[in-house]
């Protein structure tokens, strides 16, 4: 009985490991038996234009360079982080994938997975791309391709706004009050906001915290991860006080971002609200949801509106810049793609087919629509640009500040709530 | 447990085919040499047969358990290996996090709610469908047609229908009910009750199907007799066949129990990310990815998963032992009891 309990686990141990052992091989990418290279690349356009514009560089990419084959993997852009930090962790990672800076690049870079491209971008992308680099920069290394400048501020459908008779765009919070009391009088909401995703519910409270804090305080901030500084609750303050008028569309606590007519981009596409507070990807999002899918005819812009009794400078963005990195095992080609990227031609083709601002100065040209001129005058006249809040404090703590904001949308939280959520976050 | 399963089969398994070796080969003479190999044959037999699904057992089971309970004393990010070491610092925060707390009580909400809905709304419904009628099968299938549906196809299905501006409220206001409509997922007082309606309609034809083949199992011979005695159709109900679907009704709950306490997938998907713990329908499933993968926070996340199997384990093994203890006496307990 003993003896056969024993040989039965011997049995059971040698098989798990062998199973085990199983598990462990195979993964990894590059380079091929007979010298091709394979990349393969996340990004987060499943739709459209977006998606096409990947597939027509990658071709052209490998059209220039043979032996090289590019596999593109679209995904949704809600599953991107997750997904990215499994794929890391299991050692098979992709070997180009989307990256935004921040605490979250930082993290990625801590853990030694991302490539360091200071020697690996071309001398004439760094003119090019002038300061969007330091986007990418940690610990003076930089670790991503900026491909996209996406400032934030309130895109608005102008044909609404003026039949509330909103003539002037709003300066300051009190006239933004003002001009919503009259869009709701028309009947639609004033604005749309995405607080089933989170981030677009947070982005206001990013944006009263960018009037409310000085910038010395927002990256001190990168680096305590903790909202000692009063002026988080002041933020938290006047977001409540703004909430009080309910300016928002109903049922926003489950309207998402960006899929389908019902999402906040989905509403301003079809007249249903006036205004969205959004970075400069917006206009691409919304033609794809427009009845014809063609770009909004009347959408129109203008920057967050000033809070009296900030820290902040007048005129300063809330934004991000999209880029993308390697994978730390990436092969050589992969750097090759990322300079071919911000040529001033991809550059351009980028700006039109995602209708939003190069990260290239050189390809400003292709920016035509008034909405979007609009953006890049204010985003050449801000003091500073800080980067989204979410994503310069890291994954933890963005997430826990994020939720803590839709908590206060949904009458739930208060100013404190936020400052507590992000400070216990930080312990986990 | 796996030591305890392994050598009770390994008994089971030992008994049948020796009896059958013994059948073939009455002589008591039987030389010791053949005896031996008999025994590697079965040795061998049950390697084979248990193997596999040991190993598939230990590996995707025994020991992401415990791989969860090591990381569970670590605040690890998920990338390399975990060194920062902070003993019971993640369990601390996890018990005296209100939103915790209030995830606990929205399983104990749906824990209940699912009980007291979906028992006496199945059992009706199987008593109703267990009788002869027109088109019973055609009911019996609508019944059990959102058991089968995908979780993910039920949760966009009515979180479009429920959207303030969706379905629901447009029927409501053009039949002239419009003063019914509400936020019905996006209200954090209405969404938990939303939330275990959808479950209600998802999963009673689970339990209604589990309580016929309960009906099906009492002989007909009971109610005839008990006809003849002068007994009523509810009386007969009341008197005999619930108490004979005792053991059904048991099992049943002990299914819908430790699902509802694992919710996961529908307030997911009707909720997204994010905004369960503000409407009010986060569960313990929901805040562990929440605040372990989406927050990138493994460790944390980890020991909330510990947590969480705790919680399932006590809540099973309290109801195995006060509750299922008759009807599974000689089937779990190896006839020891």
């Amino acid at each position: 009985m003993n003896t056969r309990k024993i040989l039965a686990g011997a049995a059971l141990a040698v098989a798990g490991t062998l199973a085990l052992g199983g598990c462990a091989a195979g993964g990894g990418s590059g380079q091929n038996a007979d010298g091709s290279v394979t990349l393969t690349l996340w990004h987060n356009s499943t739709t459209g234009d977006g998606k096409k514009y990947w597939e027509d560089t990658a071709a052209a990419f490998e059209a220039a360079n043979p032996g090289v084959t590019i596999e593109i993997q679209a995904v949704q852009n809600e599953e991107m982080d997750g997904k990215l930090q499994t794929a890391l962790n299991s050692g098979d990672a992709p070997d180009l994938f989307m990256a935004r800076g921040g605490g979250k690049l930082a993290d990625i870079v801590t853990a030694g997975q991302a490539m360091d491209l200071t020697d690996k971008i071309s001398a004439d992308a760094k003119t090019a791309l002038g300061s969007s680099l330091s986007a990418f920069e940690i610990d003076g290394k930089n670790y991503g391709m900026p491909v996209a400048v996406l400032p934030s501020g309130i895109f608005t459908s102008q044909d609404l706004l003026t039949a509330a008779g909103v003539t002037a765009a709003p300066k300051t919070i009190a006239e933004l009050e003002a001009a919503n009391a009259k869009i709701k009088a028309t009947g639609v909401a004033p604005i749309a906001v995405g607080a089933k995703d989170a981030w677009p519910a947070a982005h206001w409270y990013y944006n009263f915290a960018l009037r409310a804090c000085s910038k010395d305080v927002l990256d001190s901030a990168a680096a305590s991860r903790s909202f000692d500084d009063p002026c988080w609750l002041k933020a938290g303050e006047d977001l409540q006080s703004f909430l009080a008028t309910q300016p928002f569309n109903d049922g926003f606590l489950t309207t998402a971002a960006q899929q389908g007519a019902g999402s906040s981009a989905g509403l301003l596409a079809n007249h249903q609200a006036a205004m969205e507070l959004m970075g400069a990807w917006d206009p691409g999002v919304i033609a794809s949801l427009t009845p014809d899918e063609q770009p909004l005819a009347d959408l129109g812009w203008f920057p967050f509106p000033e809070v009296s009794g900030g820290d902040g400078e007048p005129g300063a963005m809330m934004g991000g810049v999209d880029g993308y990195s390697c994978w730390v095992n990436a092969p050589a080609q992969c750097t090759d793609f990322l300079n071919f990227l911000v040529n001033k031609e991809n550059q351009e083709a980028y700006a039109k087919a995602f209708q939003t601002l190069p990260a290239s100065s050189e390809a400003e040209g292709a920016v035509t629509t008034p909405a979007l001129k609009s953006v890049l005058e204010a985003y050449a006249k801000a003091p500073y640009v800080s980067v989204w809040l979410d994503t310069l404090y890291g994954q933890n703590v963005g997430n826990a500040l994020n939720v803590a904001v839709v908590d206060m949308f949904a009458g739930k939280g208060s100013p404190q709530g936020i400052v507590d959520a992000v400070n216990a976050a930080a312990s986990r | 447990m796996t030591t305890q399963l392994a050598a009770s089969a390994t008994d089971a398994g030992s008994r049948r085919p020796a009896g059958e070796g013994a059948h073939r080969t009455p002589s008591a003479g039987r030389p010791p040499a053949r005896r031996r190999l008999e025994n590697w044959r079965i040795r061998g037999e049950l390697a084979i047969l248990l193997g596999p699904a040991l190993v598939v057992f230990v590996s995707f089971v025994i020991l992401p358990v415990a791989l969860a309970a090591y990381y569970g004393f670590y605040k690890w990010s998920g990338f390399g290996t975990p060194v920062d070491f902070v003993g019971i610092r993640n369990y601390v925060t996890i018990l005296t996090d209100p939103a915790f707390h209030e995830a606990l009580g929205h399983n104990a909400f749906i824990v209940v709610g699912s009980l007291v809905l979906q028992g006496p709304l199945a059992l009706g419904l199987a008593l109703l469908l267990n009788r002869k009628m027109r088109a019973q099968s055609l009911i019996r299938v609508l019944i059990f047609v959102p058991y089968v549906i995908s979780e993910v196809v039920v949760g966009l299905g009515w979180g479009l229908m429920l959207q303030s501006g969706g379905a629901l409220n447009g029927a409501l206001e053009k039949i002239g009910l419009g003063a019914l409509r509400a936020d019905w997922i996006s209200d954090p007082a209405l969404a938990i009750w939303t939330l275990l309606i959808i479950i209600t309609w998802k999963y009673i034809g689970f339990a209604v199907i589990l309580f016929l083949a309960g009906l099906q199992g009492i002989p007909e011979e009971l109610s005839e007799a008990a006809a003849i005695d002068g007994a009523s159709y509810w009386q007969i109900q009341r008197h005999i066949v619930l108490p004979l679907m005792g053991p059904t009704i048991r099992i049943w709950a002990f299914l819908s129990i430790i699902g509802s306490l694992q919710l996961f997938d529908l307030v997911w998907i009707i909720w997204g990310q994010y905004v369960a713990s503000t409407a009010g329908t986060s569960t313990m499933a929901t805040y562990m990815v929440a605040n372990g993968r989406n927050a990138g926070s493994f460790g944390y996340g980890s020991a909330v998963a510990v947590v969480m199997f705790l919680i399932s384990l006590a809540v099973a093994l309290v109801y195995q032992r006060f509750v299922l203890r008759r009807d599974t006496a000689g089937a779990l307990t190896g006839g020891t009891t």
